[in-house]
């Protein structure tokens, strides 16, 4: 085994990675959170509570038979596991980072419009999805904006 | 160790979250009336909650047979989309088993989220006291699309109204009347007792239909199948 190499990066820059690291926590709780109601079907049902269900209930909540969820769940964990491997200064894992949350940012600029325009509800908790992935991303930006050149 | 650090983390997290989704998702299948209760078992938690459910609005509005063997109890939000979806496929299913099976609507409308479900509930149980409640029920759920996003809908259902031949001075009054209050409220009670958490809640036999299974045709018509057989009809 050898040493993991470190890229010439600031005290500031792991902090941020650190932080991403915590915020994608809460994305993949979100995510796993509506995933489990997809599969037992409860999203889907109509409730009180519950302002989602036009949103859950729609084609858009599906890929194929995969639920969105399901695919958040996956994307916010890979995201924590790349910015927790990035505080410990793994090479090149910020960049993959930073394409992935680009990704999941764009990803999310389609789910915003779609509520907003095609479904015309909004879904508490793909909104609160959707501000960990804006905040990942400036979290990102500023990591990038902080590394010294290699 | 420090290399090794990181990877310790990321595996506790994958364990926590497929632990935590794992206990949700029996959580969520173990409550009462829950969408993901096993349907077709009879456990002894369900029946408990049949038996102290109130009985609901005497005589229930029901097509099919009277005393039918497979007994279907659907709990209705007239706007709520789930159950609109599930209308064709009730509507189905009734055609083809006939007297052999008898399928009940119970009022349980979700307001104030659904701003118009209880317009829409009083609509079609005052047409009830005219004997039609299901020609309203069907013509309400048909254009679901078309009077959910409107301010007032009472013009709307007035078409209805006059359309299944209703007497519309009797039946604006009707539902206005402590008759019409009380059926929705003796459903919602009976809701309540058996621990219904959202529309459509469909009971086969006093077990939960797993939502997945109520909203196929095939996964409905093999559950009643069952049941039929078990009765020995």
């Amino acid at each position: 085994m050898t040493e993991p190499a470190y890229e010439a990066s600031s005290k500031r820059t792991i902090v941020v990675y650190s932080v991403a690291a915590l915020v994608s926590l809460i994305g993949l709780a979100d995510a796993i959170y509506l995933t489990v109601q997809h599969v037992t079907g409860q999203s889907v049902r109509c409730t009180i509570t519950s302002g989602c269900e036009e949103v859950l209930s729609s084609p858009y909540a599906t890929v194929g038979n995969i639920p969105l969820a399901f695919i958040g769940a996956i994307a916010y964990f890979t995201a924590f596991a790349l910015a927790t491997l990035a505080a410990f200064q793994y090479k090149l894992v910020g960049r993959l980072l930073t394409l992935q949350v680009l990704l999941m940012f764009l990803t999310t600029l389609w789910l915003l419009y779609l509520q907003a325009f095609v479904i015309h509800h909004f879904c508490q908790f793909c909104l609160l999805s959707a501000l960990v992935t804006v905040t990942l991303t400036v979290l990102v930006s500023l990591a990038n904006f902080n590394k010294k050149p290699a | 160790m420090k290399r090794l650090l990181p990877f310790a983390i990321i595996l506790v997290v994958l364990g926590s979250a497929l632990g935590a989704a794992a206990w949700y998702m029996k959580r969520g299948s173990n409550a009462p009336g829950a969408a993901g209760a096993a349907s077709g078992t009879d456990s002894a938690a369900a029946r408990a909650t049949v038996v102290n459910a109130g009985p609901g609005a005497q005589p229930p509005h029901f097509r099919g047979s009277a005393d039918a063997a497979v007994v279907l109890e659907e709990f209705g939000d007239f706007e709520c989309p789930p159950c609109g979806q599930l209308y064709p496929i009730l509507k189905q299913i009734e055609s083809e088993f006939g007297p052999r099976i008898k399928v009940i609507f119970r009022e349980y409308p979700l307001t104030p989220n659904h701003a118009h479900a209880l317009a829409a509930a009083k609509a079609a149980e005052a047409a009830g006291m005219q004997g039609k409640f299901f020609e309203m029920h069907d013509l309400i759920y048909e254009n679901q699309a078309k009077w959910k996003t409107m301010f007032d809908v009472r013009p709307e259902y007035e078409g209805y109204a006059k359309k299944i031949g209703l007497d519309i001075e009797r039946w604006k009054k009707d539902q206005t009347s402590d008759a019409v209050d009380q059926r929705i409220f003796l459903d919602g009670t009976r809701a309540h007792g058996l621990g219904v958490q959202g529309t459509p809640t469909v009971y086969l036999n006093g077990a939960d239909v797993e939502f997945e299974k109520l909203m196929k045709i095939e996964s409905l018509r093999d559950l009643i199948n069952q049941a039929l057989s078990k009765a020995g009809k």
